[in-house]
């Protein structure tokens, strides 16, 4: 648009859209009676009070220029929008994905490999150690006769009685083939120690009958412990479910339906070091796995994202010995 | 009608903008020095914003640890871990420069008299809680920190039953109470905030000395009504100033994250990351010193080993005298000349403020004996004293004073350091060669301030000095100067579009990440930038009466 004026053949501008925009709005503000334009002042001051006025009440801005203007600063706050996009990711937490169990050596408490041959036999003291995730306790037990003796624990075939299906449990190792691991998470509930724990051959009797929690037998367990002729039981006092160690934490009284989980442990009789290897048993992981027994131990931990790894090296901690007390 | 007017228009109807209850702001109000609350107020908001994503993190049961892991697991938890730490530095130092501007304006006088006192409250606070929030690192600065300060309150055995109340089981590496007291104090320093807010809202801003000289400094109904509405002005102008707060806030401690090895003495001041754990042994090769914002109380604690004594010096003086200065200062004088006395308190109060903080990280720990704390604090009071004596409070009309460069006033500041250090190195080896150092420095220091006294005790040159004739010149080169601004706001937007084009490419974690926190700090201050330069060109008037 603008104004045009014809000289001979060619066509001229002499007024862009914009200078009609602002002599439009110079008028209106000059008949506005709030900014009203002196003509008396005018004719006194001359031009300097018109640049003045101008200045003052239209501005020099015109519409395009200011829509430009804005352009940018709109510009800029959109591309600080999508610079600001990555950072909320502060707002994801950092979930560490495990993939399949890792080689864990089990260290002492002092952080030292742990000796196998220093584990003491039928040890009252709950010895846990967290694998493969952190914040999941397992026993460390060696097992031994009435008398202390170690003694080896042969492979069974385990059966889960929530679906009847059974897997094979490698047995014990160590020198004397009598260290075993299971899960100290108990399959009934999910009570953790010093609820569920290992009673050596003399805390298991009559007398632990009337003993206070967290030591309390059943007579059930006893029965069943009496019935399958075994020194030394796995027994939680929260609703008293009974697991047999020597028979890789099969079930021996309810309420609980399925075996302790095993933890797969490999012995390097050179060193003398233990190394956790992997899981066993009906399924913790992949969570909701209903009792149906682990196909492949080691590649069973792919939707488990709860927790972090415990990576190559795992503490062992001997902590309370509940039958401290009585 | 535009797209973007009709929006703009939808939502000021729908929202009542035009008719909000704010203040309407004169033109010549557009400076900074009359924005200094609102830049208190975005890195509050920044802090707050920052701190609640940090809750989600946090573990109060294992204080340094999650620490730790927000700085190294959590995606960018370092950016947000330091500029919530800077964020909060930020609060306190515009706190004091809100404050002692106020201070020096006389704001604190009818009708502002509760205004100033809620201020003063919430500085306290800011200080309670920036106390708190650095003790929830649990490092072993902050294990220290709390030990003083728990000892401090031990030994007035009235005050004991606070111990519990205030860190709980703190010293089992239990930091619930911390916690919980950080958020509950920062609460009411937003509540006490919306009070302040309305009240300055109400009161409207204060107007220059030029226009009303005497208290009460209030511009009536019909007065600022004509004035710039909130929307869009005060709007675009109060973005900008919020966006440059949290550029820096953002940009500062992540560039400061790859400084390493920095002397002891600058650690309090510029290292955004905790130091080792209390149990560590690297604990036992550090010096422990508090936040910077509590050397001076930490180098008080030097001058005597009465903890009363210390309290009053360091806490409860400066507080009662701030709190019931309105009620002291009664005479509605606003020139800082005009009330000498209380001009003069204030400037003691912030030179003892930074020597104090200075001494305390130079010499932390450190007894100084009273003849050393005379002297210290004497001679500043001496030449406080004797300038304002002979300075008299200029006549408006008298003379014009020509505007200082920022060069200059760097220069400035750079002469009054090296007088000040020079004192105290003659007050340590008084001998020839340090007087004569002190005096070279002394006399700079004289010139320099005969020349900024001027600037900053006169007024602004008056209006009706620049003569009528020369606006068509003044709207000319004002033109030249918003060309210049348009073309910088389109070299800013390439600028801002390139950094963010980059920022998708940092990693959430490690080494690389704090440059994501420099990134966005530089594209908050561009942001900032370019909402300035419009509010420059589009608002901007060729002359800006003081009115």
């Amino acid at each position: 648009m603008g104004l045009k004026i014809r000289l001979g053949n060619g066509e001229r501008r002499v007024l862009k859209s914009s200078d009609l925009y602002f002599i439009q709005k110079l008028l209106k503000t000059m008949r506005n009676p709030k900014t009203r334009f002196d003509s008396r002042e005018f004719l006194e001051k001359g031009q300097d009070y018109l640049f003045n006025y101008v200045g003052k009440n239209v501005g020099g801005i015109d519409e395009g220029r200011r829509n430009f203007l804005k352009g940018i600063v709109i510009g800029v706050a959109a591309a600080t929008v999508v610079g600001v996009i990555p950072g909320l990711r502060v707002l994801v937490p950092p979930v560490e994905q495990v993939s399949g169990f890792p080689k864990s050596l089990l260290l002492d408490s002092s952080g030292n490999p742990l000796k196998a041959s220093s584990i003491p036999v039928n040890s009252p003291i709950i010895t846990l150690y967290e694998y493969p995730l952190t914040g999941e306790p397992n026993f460390l037990l060696n097992l031994g006769d009435k008398n202390g003796n170690p003694v080896s624990i042969s492979p069974v075939e385990v059966v889960v009685p929530q679906t009847g299906k059974t897997y094979k449990f490698p047995g014990g190792v160590g020198p004397n083939n009598s260290i075993v691991s299971y899960s100290a998470i108990c399959q009934h509930l999910g009570c953790t120690p010093p609820y569920i724990h290992f009673y050596p051959p003399n805390y298991v009797g009559p007398s632990q009958l009337t003993a206070p929690e967290p030591d309390t037998l059943t007579a059930q367990a006893l029965l069943a412990a009496k019935q399958a002729d075994i020194p030394a039981l796995i027994h939680c006092d929260c609703h008293g479910s009974t697991y047999d160690p020597y028979k890789g934490g099969a079930v021996l009284t309810g309420p609980t339906q399925r075996p302790l989980p095993t933890v797969l442990l490999e012995y390097d009789s050179s060193t003398d070091y233990l190394y956790a290897i992997g899981a066993l048993g009906v399924a913790t992981y992949p969570e909701g796995a209903d009792g149906v027994p682990s196909q492949d131990p080691t590649k069973d931990l792919d939707t488990s994202q709860y927790g972090s790894s415990v990576g190559d090296k795992t503490q062992v901690q001997a902590s309370t010995n509940p039958f401290s007390g009585s | 009608m535009s797209l973007s007017k009709r929006v703009s228009n939808w939502f000021s109807e729908r929202l009542g903008l035009n008719d909000l209850p704010f203040f309407k702001t004169p033109d010549y109000m557009y400076h900074v020095n009359e924005w200094l609350g609102a830049l208190v107020a975005a890195s509050f908001i920044y802090t707050v914003i920052s701190g609640l994503i940090l809750l989600l993190y946090y573990n109060a049961a294992a204080g340094y640890q999650s620490t730790e892991t927000i700085i190294n697991q959590i995606p960018y938890g370092s950016v947000v871990l330091y500029s919530h730490l800077y964020g909060s530095y930020a609060m306190i130092i515009l706190a004091y420069v809100h404050m002692f501007r106020n201070y020096f304006a006389g704001a604190y006088k009818k009708p502002r008299e509760l205004l100033w006192i809620l201020g003063v409250l919430m500085l306290v606070l800011t200080l309670g809680a920036s106390f708190l929030g650095y003790s929830l690192i649990g490092d072993a600065l902050a294990v220290s920190a709390v030990d003083v300060g728990a000892g401090i309150i031990t030994s007035i055995p009235q005050l004991s039953f606070l111990i519990p109340i205030i860190f709980g089981n703190y010293d089992t590496g239990d930091y619930t109470r911390v916690l919980a007291l950080h958020i509950i104090l920062v609460a009411l320093i937003g509540l006490l905030f919306v009070f302040h807010f309305f009240l300055a809202e109400s009161y409207g801003m204060m107007p220059s000395r030029k226009v009303k000289p005497k208290a009460p400094a209030v511009y009536t109904k019909e007065e600022w009504s004509k004035f710039n509405p909130w929307w869009p002005r005060n709007f675009v102008y109060m973005s900008s100033l919020i966006f440059m707060t949290w550029g820096f806030i953002l940009a500062i401690p992540n560039a400061l994250a790859y400084l390493n090895g920095l002397p002891q003495y600058f650690n309090p001041f510029m290292n955004p990351k905790p130091a080792p754990p209390p149990n560590s042994p690297a604990a036992a090769h550090i010096t422990t010193y508090p936040p910077w914002f509590f050397l001076f109380l930490y180098k008080i604690a030097d001058f005597t080993s009465d903890v009363v004594v210390f309290l009053m010096i360091g806490v409860i003086i400066p507080l009662v005298y701030l709190i019931i200065l309105p009620f002291i200062d009664r005479s509605d004088e606003l020139h800082p000349l005009r009330r000498k006395v209380f001009t003069g308190i204030g400037i003691l109060m912030i030179t003892y403020l930074i020597q104090t903080s200075l001494w305390g990280d130079l010499a932390p720990g450190v007894e100084v004996s009273v003849k050393d704390q005379v002297v210290a604090y004497l001679i500043p009071a001496i030449i406080v004293a004797l300038g304002l004596t002979f300075i008299k409070p200029m006549n408006d009309q008298m003379k014009l004073t020509r505007g200082i460069s920022p060069m200059t006033g760097i220069l400035f500041v750079i002469v009054s350091l090296l007088f000040a250090g020079s004192v105290v190195q003659l007050i340590d080896y008084p001998n020839l060669f340090t007087f004569a150092i002190t005096a070279f420095m002394g006399s700079l220091f004289f010139l320099g301030s005969k020349t900024m006294g001027k600037l900053v005790l006169s007024q602004r040159i008056p209006n009706n000095a620049v003569p009528e004739v020369k606006t068509a010149e003044v709207s000319a080169s004002n033109e030249t100067k918003k060309k210049f601004a348009e073309i910088l706001m389109s070299v800013l937007f390439i600028l801002v579009v390139i950094i963010v084009a980059q920022m998708w490419t940092i990693p959430p974690t490690g080494y690389a990440s704090n440059l994501f926190g420099v990134d966005l700090g530089l594209v908050f201050l561009m942001l900032g930038e370019v909402i300035s330069l419009y509010h420059y060109v589009v608002y901007k008037k060729p002359i800006e009466k003081e009115e």
